[in-house]
């Protein structure tokens, strides 16, 4: 048995999660996405696509087609990721189009360093971020990952013979456990499991120490196995 | 009262279970793990929580925004300007 996560490279921490919120000055936001590391995953999961090269030489250029065609590529993905990381579809629109007039403004200064979508994605986790900074981030409280409630931690289960979840989930049923996270677990599960962002990136991100990334989705793991097996349990009963 | 039952001489599920994270991050084959051969909840946390990994490994963009939010962006682009490249800068 072994999960495949990634090791990170930088063991640097740049900063230490307290409890409560995070406060403005911790919580690293940029203007834009820097130009991610070119061997990453990302690159992996975001293969070029036919003619993107091409639109984004256009868009560049103000062909607004062009745009259009960039939209039409990558629009699902974003609003996708926006959807994840807020839980809420009027705000992952709103952030959806604020991610790509970001892109509109700023696809001059891609440098193609690194696949295209994955700047663009680092641009929208900004984008998202700077949105719940702005909110005074009470939606990224990271108060519960340092507190876990109960029912957070697996030894309640210890000696208790029940469900396991291997190969039972699909995907819906995952989607909507997600959801329920509180929204610290939320971010920083999304941003690794899914996106597949190493530690010191999302350190690096939410201006907390690699350690305190990698013991927050521990946990989110963790609460999610609580609340998939409660599914299970409740379907049982019905 | 939640009671901790040591399962091996050397290490309690409470003591594993603190250690998962970075059992995790070093991508270690855990299977062989002393505690786990003798520990059977153990052994399921750690299938569960490497099911729930690969799944969401595996969850792909699926939603669609609504039309509105392109019809929004196209009018905000009619009253904005790109950023010129920085080539173009000089």
């Amino acid at each position: 048995m072994s999960l495949t996560a990634q090791k990170t490279s930088n063991s640097r921490a740049t900063g230490v999660l307290t409890h409560g919120t995070i406060t403005k000055e911790r919580f690293v936001l940029m203007a834009g996405p820097t130009q991610p590391r070119p061997a990453n995953q990302h690159m992996r999961r975001n293969p070029p696509i036919a003619g993107e090269q091409e639109a984004i030489d256009k868009a560049r250029e103000g062909d607004g087609r062009a745009f259009e065609t960039l939209y039409a590529m990558h629009k699902r993905r974003v609003y996708s990721l926006c959807l994840r990381m807020l839980g809420n579809v009027a705000e992952a629109e709103d952030l959806t189009q604020e991610a790509f007039l970001q892109l509109f403004r700023k696809i001059g200064t891609f440098r193609g360093d690194s696949a295209f979508s994955t700047w663009l994605h680092r641009l929208a986790v900004n984008v998202v971020l700077m949105h719940l900074r702005r909110k005074g981030l009470p939606q990224v409280s990271l108060e519960e990952t340092l507190e876990p409630s109960q029912d957070d931690g697996p030894r309640k289960d210890i000696g208790a013979r029940d469900l396991t979840l291997s190969g039972s989930i699909d995907r819906v049923t995952l989607e909507r456990a997600i959801e329920n996270l509180p929204p610290g677990y939320r971010l920083v599960f999304v941003l690794h499991d899914v996106e597949g962002y190493e530690h010191n990136e999302i350190a690096e991100m939410l201006d907390c120490s690699i350690g305190n990334s990698k013991s927050q989705l521990h946990k989110a793991r963790m609460k999610l196995r609580d609340l998939l097996r409660t599914g299970q349990r409740k379907e049982q009963i019905a | 009262m939640i009671v901790m039952r040591a399962v091996d001489k050397t290490m309690t599920c409470a003591e594993f279970q603190d250690s998962l994270p970075e059992l995790f991050e070093s991508q270690a084959d855990l299977s062989g793990h002393e505690h786990l051969r003798n520990c059977e909840n153990c052994a399921a946390l750690v299938r569960d929580l490497e099911y729930i990994a690969s799944q969401a490994r595996l969850l792909l963009p699926i939603h669609d925004p609504s039309p509105a939010v392109w019809d929004n962006i196209q009018q905000a682009l009619r009253q904005d300007k790109p950023e010129p490249p920085p080539t173009a800068r000089k």
